[in-house]
C-alpha cells in the first residue's frame, strides 16, 4: 500500500531472525527431554510447563526475587540521586579542578573490575556489610557512578543554563533550583540511566555470588546458576531456569519500553 | 500491540510517583526480610555456619546438613552452591581478603588453586587430624587428604574414571561383554560404528572433559610400569615427554583417527556428550563416575547406563585404573566458629554419613561397613581399587598450571593444530614452573 | 511541563548574563565522590600495589619484586597472543555491532507501521544477562547439523570448536545482544536531523545515498562517538561471554587479556602477576578511548 512496504517486509524478516535465539530458548524450555532429543528445532508439541514448575521450586526463586528487587531499586534511587547532583555540579563548574574531578569519575569506566576486587572485599568485610543488602547497594552505587555521571553530565551540558538561572533570580537556593527546575528536565536521561543501571545490577552474577553466597540473601542470578549447575544436560530444565531468571527484567522493560527507548533517544544527544 | 505500547508511556508525575513508591516499598521490605539468624532452642543462641560449595555437592550436603540440624539444633548451616569456576573465583577472593566461610569446598591433593595443599600451605585450613575418622584413611589416599602428616580435607570416598556406556546400545550392536584389553576396546568401538552409532561421545569444548581419556589410559601406560612415577617426576627424574604419557596421547589420537569420536569434539559440550550417551546416539563416554547421576537424569531409564574400566593395555593384568578422592570440604582455620565447623566435619566422618554422601554421588565410600552400598555401575572397578589404582594425576602435580595446559593441548591435538611432541613439551614446561 | 513555561517567557538575555554565575556548590558532588572513592578509587589504588609483588592471592602478603611482573608479561607468549585476540575481537564487535545498529536505526526511523514493535524486539536482548546469553548461544552453536544455528541454516560449522571460527562466533553472540544498544543511540542522533534539511536536499535532486552521505551522516557524529567509545571499551574488557562460552579455548584460540588475567589470579594463584596484567589492560583501554575521543571529536567539529 505504501512506498515503505518493501522496507517493512525486510525489517520484519530481520526481526524474525533476531528472535531465533529467543525461540530456541523458550521452545526448549517447553519441551520434555524426549522432544528435545528427537526434534530440537520443532515447535513444542504438546508444550509442557513441568520444567518451569520444577525450576521455580528447586531454585527457590521467590526469596531471591525479593532480594534482587530490594538491591536493584535502592541502588537505582541512590545512583540517580548521587549521580544527578554530582553531574549538575560537574557540568556547570568552570575550574580546572572541577574538570579534573570529572575525568577522575570517567576513569572508573576504564578500570578492569579485577583490579580492586580483593581490597574492596576486605573493606566491605571491615564495614561489616558482607552478606547484607546494604553492602551490595553500596557496591553498585559506587561501581555504576562513573557511567551514570558520564550520561548525566553530557545531557546537562547540552541543556540551556537559563532555567536554573531564572529560578535563582527568583531567589531560590541551589538545592531548590536543582530539584524543582533542573531535575525534572533530566527525565529523559534519567530513564536511560534507570534502565541501563537496572539491567546491569539485576543481571550481575559474580559480585552477589562473592558477597552474598551462603547468606540467605542470594539474588536471582545466583539462585538460577546454582540451580542450572545441577542440571547440566537437561536443557529443558536449564532453559526454564534461565527464562524465569530473565523474566522479571524483561517484563519491566516491556512495561516501560516506550519510556525507555524514548528516554534513550532524547537522553543521549549530549 | 502497537497501541498498547503507546499507552505504556508515563508522564513525569506518574514516573516520580512510581519511583518514590518503589523506593518506599523496597526500604520497607529491606527492613523486614532479614532471615532469622538467631533461632533459639532451650535458651541457647544458634551458631550459624556458612558453607560454600560446588553444584555437585548440593545433593549430599543438603541431606546431611538437614540431618545435622536435627541432631544438633543449636547449629544452623547456610549453604550456597555455584558452578566450579565461579566458586573458585568467589572463594579465592574471600580467602585472599582473610574472610573465609566456616566451611568450603576443597579439592584433594595438589594441582589446583582450590586444592588442599595450596590452601593448607597458606595456613587457611583447620587441622582435622584429631578426628577419629581420619585414622582410617587408606594409605594410598593419604596424599590427597594430608600435608606433612596432618589431615586438612574431608571427602566421602573415591570416584573412578572409565567408560559410561549405554547397555541398550551395546546390546543392539551385538556386544555381549565390556572389553578387557585395548584390542577388544577398539573392536567394540568398531562394532558400534558399524551399527551406526557414535562409539565414543567426546565433549571437549568443556575444558575438564578433555583430560579424561588421557587420565583413563595413563594408569596403564605409565603407572603399571612405574608405580613411583609421581615421585620421580617431582624429583626431576621423569618427564611427560619421556614416559608412557606419549603412548596415552597416541592412543587418544588413534581413537580420533579411526573415527570413533563424534564429529567436531572441540565444539561439543559436556552437556551434549551426556545427552548423546543417555539418549542412545552414542555408545559410551569416558567420564568420571561422579557424573553418573547426570547421565541417569538425562536417560529414559537410569538402568540403561553402567560403567566399565577403560583397558589401556593389551594384557588384561596390566590394566590399571584411575581412582581419585572426590571433591570434599575443609574448615577455615581462623573463623570464630572454627570449633563448630570442625564438629560438623566430625559428624560427616561417621560411617553412616560417609555412606550417605558416597551414595548420592555414586562414589566408593572412603571406609566401608555392612551398610555401605556401592553403586552397581562401578562394581567392575572394585577388583582394581586395591593395588591397581592411581589417584587422578593432577592431585600430585606441583602447581595449578599443568592441568589447564593439559586441557589446551588436548584441544589443539584434537583440532590438528599441534603435535604430541609439542603438547608434552608444553606440559613439561608448565610442570617445572 | 507547565511550570516551566513561566521561566521560558522571561527575557532570556537576563538569564544568560547571570548563567555563568550559577555554578552549584562543591557539596553537590561530595556524596557521590565519597561513595566512588570507597568503592572504586581506594580499592583500585591499594590493588595496584600487588602488581609489584609475587603474592599468590591467599595467605601472607608476597614480597616486593619491583617490575618483574611486567618483564614476565612481555615474555609471556600466552598473554601476548591474547592481546592480538582482544584487538581482533574488539575490532569485529565495534565494526559489526555499530554497522548493524546503524542499519537498524535507519530502518526503524522510517515511519513503518511496525516500528514501535521492531524497536522493542531489537533492543530486548540488551536487558538479558550476558552469562545467560552465553549459555543460550552455546546451545545454538551446537556443531550437530540438525540442531541450533546449523539446523536453521543447513550448515555444518563447528562454531566454538574450530579455532579459526570460535573468536568470530563469540563476536556474533555479543553483536546479537548489543546491536539494539547501538541502534537506540543512533536513533537518538537521527531524531536530531532536521526534516527540512532532507527536504531541501531532495529538492536539489539528491538521491537516498547522497542524502545519507551529506545530510544524515555528518549529523550522526555525536552518536557515533558515543557508540564507538562504549563498544570499544566493552570489547576490550569483554570477559563474561568469553569465559562462559569457551573459557579461552579451543587451545588458546579465544584467550583475551581479561581471561588471561582472570586465570592468573584465580586458577594459577598468581595474583600479583594478574594485577600487573590488569594494570596494562587499564592503560590500554584508557589510551585507545582517548585516541578515539580525540579523533571523533575532531570529526564532529569539522563536519
Amino acid at each position: 500500500m505504501r512506498r515503505t512496504f518493501p522496507l517493512e517486509l525486510v525489517m520484519i524478516a530481520v526481526a524474525v531472525a533476531f528472535l531465533f535465539p529467543v525461540y530456541t530458548l523458550v521452545s526448549l524450555a517447553l519441551k520434555d527431554p524426549g522432544q528435545i532429543a528427537s526434534s530440537p528445532m520443532a515447535l513444542p508439541s504438546p508444550p509442557t510447563l513441568d520444567n518451569f514448575a520444577d525450576a521455580w521450586t528447586a531454585a527457590a526463586l521467590g526469596p531471591s526475587l525479593v532480594n534482587s528487587t530490594v538491591i536493584t531499586v535502592v541502588s537505582l534511587v541512590a545512583l540517580i540521586a548521587l549521580g544527578s547532583f554530582a553531574s549538575y555540579f560537574l557540568a556547570r563548574v568552570q575550574s580546572r579542578l572541577g574538570y579534573g574531578l570529572y575525568i577522575l569519575f570517567l576513569l572508573g569506566i576504564v578500570l578492569p573490575f579485577q583490579l580492586g576486587m580483593i581490597p574492596l572485599y576486605r573493606l566491605v568485610t571491615d564495614l561489616g556489610l558482607i552478606g547484607t543488602h546494604a553492602g551490595m547497594i553500596l557496591f553498585y552505587t559506587g561501581i555504576q557512578l562513573p557511567f551514570t555521571v558520564f550520561l548525566y553530565t553530557g545531557f546537562i551540558r547540552a541543556l540551556p543554563g537559563d532555567y536554573a538561572a531564572a529560578a535563582q533570580i527568583d531567589g531560590a537556593s541551589h538545592l531548590v533550583a536543582f530539584t524543582r527546575v533542573v531535575f525534572p528536565l533530566l527525565r529523559p536521561i534519567t530513564g536511560t540511566v534507570l534502565i541501563l543501571n537496572a539491567v546491569f545490577i539485576w543481571n550481575d552474577f559474580f559480585t552477589p555470588l562473592v558477597y552474598l553466597g551462603g547468606s540467605g540473601f542470594e539474588t536471582v542470578p545466583v539462585s538460577v546458576f546454582a540451580y542450572v549447575g545441577q542440571y547440566v544436560s537437561q536443557h529443558g530444565l536449564v532453559f526454564a531456569g534461565l527464562v524465569l531468571g530473565a523474566l522479571p527484567i524483561v517484563v519491566v522493560f516491556l512495561a516501560l519500553q516506550r519510556y525507555v527507548i524514548k528516554g534513550f533517544s532524547s537522553g543521549l544527544k549530549g | 500491540m502497537t497501541d498498547l505500547l503507546h499507552q505504556a508511556r508515563l508522564s513525569r508525575g506518574q514516573f516520580l510517583r512510581v519511583m518514590g513508591g518503589l523506593a518506599a516499598a523496597t526500604l520497607a521490605t529491606a527492613c523486614s526480610t532479614r532471615p532469622e539468624t538467631t533461632a533459639t532452642t532451650g535458651g541457647a543462641a544458634a551458631t550459624e555456619l556458612k558453607f560454600i560449595g560446588v553444584a555437585d555437592q548440593k545433593t549430599p550436603m543438603d541431606e546431611l546438613a538437614a540431618a545435622y540440624q536435627k541432631a544438633k539444633p543449636t547449629v544452623r548451616l547456610t549453604t550456597s552452591y555455584a558452578p566450579t569456576d565461579q566458586v573458585q573465583t568467589s572463594l579465592r577472593t574471600q580467602l585472599g581478603a582473610g574472610n573465609a566461610p566456616d566451611l568450603h569446598v576443597v579439592y584433594p591433593g595438589n594441582g589446583s588453586a582450590m586444592s588442599m595443599t595450596q590452601i593448607a600451605q597458606a595456613g587457611l585450613l583447620a587441622d582435622l587430624s584429631a578426628q577419629s575418622w581420619t585414622q582410617t584413611i587408606p594409605t594410598g589416599f593419604k596424599p590427597a587428604f594430608q600435608l606433612d602428616g596432618k589431615t586438612y580435607l574431608y571427602s566421602a570416598g573415591s570416584s573412578v574414571i572409565g567408560a559410561v556406556y549405554n547397555k541398550k546400545v551395546f546390546e543392539r550392536a551385538g556386544i555381549d561383554a565390556p572389553p578387557t584389553t585395548w584390542t577388544e576396546f577398539l573392536a567394540v568401538c568398531d562394532k558400534l560404528k558399524k551399527a551406526g552409532v557414535v562409539p565414543i561421545a567426546l565433549g571437549a569444548q568443556t575444558p575438564w572433559v578433555t583430560q579424561l581419556i588421557t587420565y583413563a589410559l595413563v594408569p596403564s601406560t605409565v603407572y603399571a610400569k612405574d608405580p613411583a612415577f609421581d615421585d620421580k617426576q617431582l624429583a626431576g627424574q621423569a618427564t611427560f615427554a619421556g614416559s608412557g604419557w606419549r603412548q596415552a596421547m597416541e592412543m587418544y589420537l588413534e581413537l580420533q583417527k579411526r573415527g570413533y569420536f563424534n564429529d567436531k569434539p572441540n565444539g561439543t559440550t559436556f552437556e551434549q556428550q551426556t545427552s548423546m550417551v543417555a539418549t542412545g546416539k552414542a555408545g559410551m563416554a569416558v567420564q568420571v563416575s561422579a557424573v553418573l547421576p547426570d547421565f541417569r537424569k538425562a536417560a529414559a531409564s537410569p538402568d540403561d547406563l553402567s560403567m566399565f574400566p577403560v583397558p589401556g593395555a593389551d594384557d588384561a593384568n596390566s590394566v590399571w585404573i584411575p581412582a581419585g578422592v572426590v571433591v570434599g570440604l575443609g574448615a577455615g582455620a581462623k573463623g570464630k566458629n572454627a570449633e563448630e565447623a570442625k564438629a560438623f566435619i566430625d559428624f560427616l566422618g561417621r560411617q553412616e554419613n560417609i555412606n550417605a554422601w558416597a551414595k548420592a554421588i555414586a562414589a566408593i565410600p572412603l571406609t566401608q561397613d555392612a551398610s555401605s552400598s556401592i553403586d552397581p555401575a562401578v562394581q567392575s572397578f572394585l577388583p582394581f581399587t586395591k593395588d591397581r589404582a592411581v589417584p587422578f594425576m593432577d592431585q600430585r602435580w606441583p602447581n595449578a598450571e599443568v592441568q589447564p595446559v593439559h586441557f589446551a593441548v588436548v584441544q589443539e591435538l584434537l583440532g590438528g593444530d599441534s603435535t604430541i611432541d609439542e603438547a608434552l613439551k608444553k606440559m613439561d614446561e608448565a610442570y617445572r614452573k | 511541563m507547565t511550570s516551566l513555561t513561566a521561566f521560558r517567557s522571561r527575557p532570556a538575555r537576563a538569564a544568560r548574563r547571570r548563567g555563568s554565575a550559577v555554578t552549584p556548590p562543591w557539596l553537590f558532588a561530595a556524596p557521590a565522590l565519597v561513595v566512588y572513592a570507597i568503592v572504586v578509587l581506594y580499592p583500585a589504588v591499594s590493588g595496584v600495589v600487588y602488581a609489584f609483588t609475587d603474592w599468590s592471592g591467599i595467605g601472607a602478603d608476597g614480597s616486593f619484586v619491583g617490575l618483574a611482573n611486567f618483564a614476565t608479561l612481555f615474555g609471556d607468549e600466552q598473554a601476548m597472543g591474547s592481546i592480538g585476540n582482544t584487538l581482533l575481537l574488539t575490532l569485529a564487535i565495534v565494526v559489526v555491532q555499530n554497522g548493524i545498529g546503524l542499519l537498524l536505526a535507519l530502518g526503524v526511523n522510517v515511519k513503518l507501521r511496525s516500528r514501535a514493535l521492531l524497536r522493542v524486539i531489537f533492543f530486548a536482548p540488551v536487558v538479558v544477562s550476558p552469562v545467560m546469553v552465553a549459555f543460550l548461544w552455546k546451545y545454538i552453536y551446537n556443531p550437530d547439523p540438525s540442531a541450533g544455528l546449523n539446523g536453521l541454516l543447513g550448515l555444518h560449522v563447528d562454531w566454538l570448536g574450530d579455532p579459526s571460527v570460535a573468536l568470530w562466533s563469540i563476536a556474533g553472540m555479543v553483536v546479537w545482544q548489543n546491536a539494539g544498544y547501538s541502534m537506540v543511540i543512533f536513533l537518538a542522533g537521527l531524531e536530531g536531523v532536521p526534516r527540512e534539511l532532507h527536504e531541501a536536499a531532495m529538492i536539489d535532486g539528491a538521491g537516498t545515498w547522497q542524502r545519507f552521505r551529506y545530510v544524515t551522516w555528518p549529523l550522526l557524529a555525536p552518536a557515533l562517538t558515543i557508540n564507538l567509545m562504549l563498544s570499544t571499551i566493552g570489547g576490550l574488557k569483554l570477559f563474561d561471554q568469553v569465559f562462559a562460552a569457551t573459557n579461552g579455548g579451543p587451545g588458546y584460540a579465544t584467550e583475551t587479556l581479561s581471561t588471561v588475567l582472570y586465570k592468573q589470579a584465580f586458577v594459577f594463584g598468581k595474583y600479583g602477576y594478574s594485577t600487573a596484567i590488569a594494570l596494562v589492560l587499564a592503560l590500554f583501554v584508557a589510551a585507545v578511548s582517548l585516541v578515539q575521543i580525540y579523533y571523533t571529536r575532531r570529526r564532529e567539529v569539522t563536519a
